[in-house]
């Protein structure tokens, strides 16, 4: 930087010095405001110049002179407003002339330098401050621009008049490409660009488009595309118009994904000017977001989460929720499908509304399921408010149509995920405890524990393995005593399921029971059970070794079944067992459903032995007794082991309505007496007898 | 379902230059497109002092908004309003008086989007998207009923604007309707093309905007011009020319005669 001579002190009188000052400033001033618009009044523009030129006179008296300090008071002056090229040519006019006038700037020829370096620097600090904020300005109307574009699509309807709308408006030719490679559609501009009328177009195979020898290039990055290595490619490419003339064009493929993340089909862009790259802008836009509601796609929300859960504030941390709206289904096949879509509009929007209080995104994940990311603050509500409100407010009729919907979601929550994991194993994870959440009620959520999950998982794929080993024979019915408290006599036997896994411990009746359940294998299994565990009492009977009634315990899903009075009968036909040896019991739970407590009193009629299981505090419970054609209640293993005062107060009212009670889960001696002096009939469990096969049994008794 | 963004918009075609961008040009921002920047430089190729006549309306703006402030209104409906950059309704009003607030309105949906960016934060101050030419639209939406109450004194400005209602659509019944919305105490703005003036770029670059699918601005009379206003009584120094309303300073007023003539502007009260 170049440093002129040093000047000797030769100061006029200050108040001359002031006064042209003030008279430059307003000088200044006045060519300013006359030139540009300036937030200001001419009075306070004339004080702020005047500090401005009273700084800047300094800058020109310091020792040593530096330019980059005028730089900077250059950077500032372009802040005052939008002046630009003509603020900054009359400024520069204005002190270039009037600085070397004033008085204490003479004689001109010691100044000159220091004022012409001053002048450059002013003009060069004032020019990069003035393009920054060019840029600025532009970036934010670019933003704008997408945002209206964004906004508009909103409101529209129709998926394609959205897609038109940003189509339509551009002078680059757009092509929407099947997965096949043929084109959809056009628009006008591609018909110009090409030499085709649009109606042509439709149909032809894009390749056909593209000059030979240029073709392979254009497929193989389509392949990429679908394959997802790239999200865009852009190639300068050959078309061949109509007139059989090749022109020269840049093509950008990309691929829209539907809202379920399959790829729907290619757009392809024919360059022909300078939208292009606002277009891609919006394109991405369109391949993050769900065309329907404006959310995130179910893409763009997970690379918003792993973001977030990588930033997660430690002391709240993120919440996600995986939401699904509750007999989505059933409006789907009620309404036609506007009805549907405008459903999910609403709930869209009243999500929005009710967390826009909340640092929080949603997102459409596909079908009518929502993904919600809350980064919780310290005024974050509970996930249980949070459910609540949004149930609650969903629960008012929304007018889709004229018909009022009302609609619930069920949660499945992920609250605070460990932040090394990754967002498709929190999605997952909010996606399983949805499930149980969805098991059979609506409106419901649940929270995600890590140790639950890996149980859960473990359960789940022993219990897919079951039906494989039940047919391999790993499933063997085993017996147990039903013994009389009374006399300790053997007053029945109860049959049961044992699985032998190879190379794993082996699982009970009860953890059987809940597996086959869950997938729905319990109907032929049980079944099964009955008819082998039928035959081999109907056997023991015949030969006489012992007689006393079978005791077979139904599930929940058993309980339902409508075919359940057939199977039963189909066993005591086949096996011959008489039906008053047969006892079958239903948990008191399942009772309500469906024809359960019908078919529990068509058993007694048929004269089979009926049982209540499960029984217990239930609030129905005793009324199933006078309801119901009960021969005796079964008494669940916790409550048996906690030999309930509460509960054994009722054993008299039991027996008065001449039922019979066992309790089940006895493993100690003093269990069976505590249980004895409070007036129970019979008794299962470990301490009477554990579960063994047929011949050990027998041998046993 | 309630929504209130039920309206059809506009389209967003950047393709054609819009009013909004252009006067932000001509204003020296640079919240604009090239095809913007492109009819800019075609405009003050015809009208050479294109730019003054943009300030100085800015500058009238200015000048209203303290006026009204001064005189007690707190609450601003600005049509037209733009891209609310340099000097705009609410940043004049909430300086002198923060409690101010300002609803603006344009039919521009990218300069409403970018309204929306500026006013992020703003609690105060909000933007609109319609037409001038449904004042139901604007008087029953839901930003106007937030933030301005139709009992107190409300400043409606519309700067520019009028002269872009063709005749035939009859913009005194419009005004009308919209000065029969205001309680008492209200104050109406208005700067409207004068008809009585020598400047013929400012009709050369009004006809080259119409004729790039913009609309063609509308000279008027005086006395036209005048019944805008109706029954509101007109403050000192009544229906002027624009740039010598109140005027107070050099940037009010441009050197060149022909810039101040090009409009006529006021403040009218209501009684």
């Amino acid at each position: 930087m170049p440093n002129p001579s040093r000047i000797p002190d030769a100061s006029p009188p200050p108040d001359d010095n002031a006064r042209a000052r003030l008279t430059l400033a307003r000088t200044w001033s006045y060519r300013l405001l006359s030139t540009v618009a300036i937030p200001m009044g001419s009075k306070d523009l004339d004080v702020e110049l005047s500090g401005r030129l009273d700084a800047l006179c300094a800058m020109l008296h310091e020792e040593p002179f530096t330019t980059a300090v005028v730089e900077q008071a250059g950077a500032d002056l372009a802040r005052l407003g939008h002046l630009g090229r003509d603020g900054l040519k009359c400024t520069a006019e204005v002190l270039g002339k009037g600085l070397l006038a004033l008085p204490e700037f003479q004689p001109v020829e010691r100044y000159a330098e220091r004022v012409v370096l001053a002048m450059g620097a002013l003009g060069a600090g004032f020019t990069a401050a003035n393009t920054e904020s060019v840029l600025t300005q532009q970036e934010v109307m670019q933003r704008s621009l997408l945002k209206a574009v964004r906004d508009a699509n909103w409101n529209l309807r129709e998926s394609e008049a959205r897609f038109n709308e940003v189509v339509t408006s551009s002078t680059n030719g757009v092509l929407i490409v099947d997965l096949e490679g043929r084109l959809l559609r056009t628009n006008a501009a591609t018909g110009d660009i090409l030499g085709y009328a649009q109606e042509e177009l439709v149909g032809v195979p894009l390749l056909d488009l593209i000059a030979p020898g240029f073709a392979e290039m254009l497929h193989n990055a389509m392949a990429e595309l679908v394959d997802g290595a790239v999200e865009r490619v852009s190639q300068s490419q050959r078309m061949v118009r109509k007139d059989g003339e090749v022109a020269q064009l840049t093509l950008t493929a990309s691929l829209l994904r539907g809202a379920d993340d399959a790829p729907a089909h290619f757009v392809v862009v024919v360059e022909d000017g300078t939208e292009l790259a606002l277009l891609q802008g919006e394109l991405k836009r369109q391949s993050l977001h769900d065309v329907l509601t404006g959310l995130p796609n179910r893409q763009f929300f997970t690379t918003q989460l792993e973001i977030a859960l990588r930033n997660a504030d430690s002391e709240h941390g993120v919440t996600i929720f995986h939401l699904d709206l509750d007999a989505f289904g059933m409006v789907c096949n009620g309404f036609d499908g506007r009805v549907a879509e405008r459903l999910l509009q609403h709930v869209t929007q009243r999500l929005e509304v009710l967390l826009a209080g909340e640092k929080a995104m949603i997102a459409r994940l596909g079908g009518d399921e929502f993904g919600v990311l809350i980064e919780n603050a310290a005024a974050t509500p509970s996930i249980g408010v949070i459910m609540k409100s949004i149930n609650d407010d969903l629960l008012e009729p929304a007018y889709v149509d004229g018909r009022g919907l009302a609609a619930s979601v069920s949660a499945g929550v992920v609250h605070r995920p460990d932040p090394d994991w990754e967002p498709s194993e929190v999605l997952r994870a909010a996606e399983r405890v949805l499930r149980k959440a969805k098991k059979g009620r609506r409106g419901q959520w649940e929270l995600f524990h890590a140790g639950q999950d890996a149980e859960d998982r473990r359960n789940d794929a022993v219990a897919v393995e079951m039906p494989g080993a039940w047919e391999n024979g790993e499933i063997v019915v085993r017996y147990r005593p039903v013994v009389r408290l009374g006399d300790g006599e053997i007053g029945g036997v109860e049959a049961v399921l044992h699985w032998d896994r190879p190379g794993a411990g082996p699982l009970e009746h009860d953890v059987c029971l809940e597996l086959a359940e869950a997938t729905g294998l319990i109907l032929p299994l049980g079944e099964w059970l009955l008819r082998v565990a039928a035959g081999q009492s109907a056997w023991w009977r015949q030969r006489g070794q012992f007689d006393q009634p079978l005791v077979v315990r139904l599930t929940a899903h058993q309980s339902a079944d409508a075919d359940l009075v057939s199977r039963v009968v189909g066993a005591l036909e086949e096996t011959g067992l008489p039906s008053d040896r047969l006892m079958v019991s239903m948990p008191s739970r399942a009772l309500p459903m469906a024809d359960a407590a019908d078919d529990f009193t068509v058993l007694d009629r048929i004269g089979v032995l009926t049982a209540i299981d499960d029984f217990g505090l239930g609030p129905r419970d005793l009324a199933w007794l006078s309801e119901l054609p009960v021969r005796s209640v079964l008494v669940p293993p916790d409550l048996t082991r906690s030999q309930d005062a509460r509960f054994a107060v009722l054993v008299p009212a039991v027996h008065e309505s001449g039922v019979r009670i066992c309790v089940d889960g006895v493993e100690t001696a003093d269990q069976a007496k505590w249980w004895t002096e409070e007036g129970a009939d019979l008794a299962i469990g470990a301490h009477l007898g554990a579960p063994l096969d047929a011949g050990d049994f027998l041998k046993k008794i | 379902m309630t929504d209130d963004r039920n309206w059809v918009p506009q389209s967003v075609d950047v393709s054609v230059p819009s009013p909004a961008r252009l006067y932000d040009y001509m204003l020296g921002g640079a919240h604009n497109f090239a095809v913007d920047r492109q009819m800019g430089a075609k405009i003050e190729h015809l009208m050479p002092h294109a730019r003054s006549a943009a300030r100085i309306n800015r500058k009238f703006l200015g000048r209203a908004v303290r006026f009204m402030v001064d005189a007690g209104v707190r609450q601003f409906l600005d049509i037209g309003s733009g891209i609310p950059t340099v000097a705009n309704v609410h940043e004049v009003a909430q300086a002198v008086a923060p409690e101010c607030r300002v609803v603006y309105v344009d039919r521009d949906p990218v300069a409403v989007a970018h309204s929306e960016l500026i006013l992020a934060g703003n609690d105060r101050a909000a933007v609109l998207q319609a037409d001038m030419r449904d004042p139901d639209s604007i008087l029953n939406a839901g930003e106007v009923g937030r933030l301005l109450d139709f009992d107190q004194p409300i400043g409606l400005l519309m700067l520019f604007m009028v002269h872009w209602v063709p005749t035939e659509d009859d913009p005194w019944g419009l005004m009308k309707h919209y000065r029969e919305a205001l309680p008492s105490g209200s104050y109406l703005a208005i700067t409207h093309l004068a008809n009585d003036h020598d400047n013929e770029g400012v009709r050369a670059a009004a006809t080259r905007l119409s004729q790039v699918g913009g609309e063609q601005a509308i000279e008027r009379g005086k006395d036209e011009i005048a019944a805008f206003f109706g029954e509101f009584e007109l403050v000192e120094p009544g229906l002027v020319r624009y740039a010598e309303w109140r005027s107070s300073g050099p940037g009010d007023i441009s050197d060149d005669p022909t810039v101040n003539e090009i409009a006529y502007g006021s403040v009218g009260r209501k009684p």
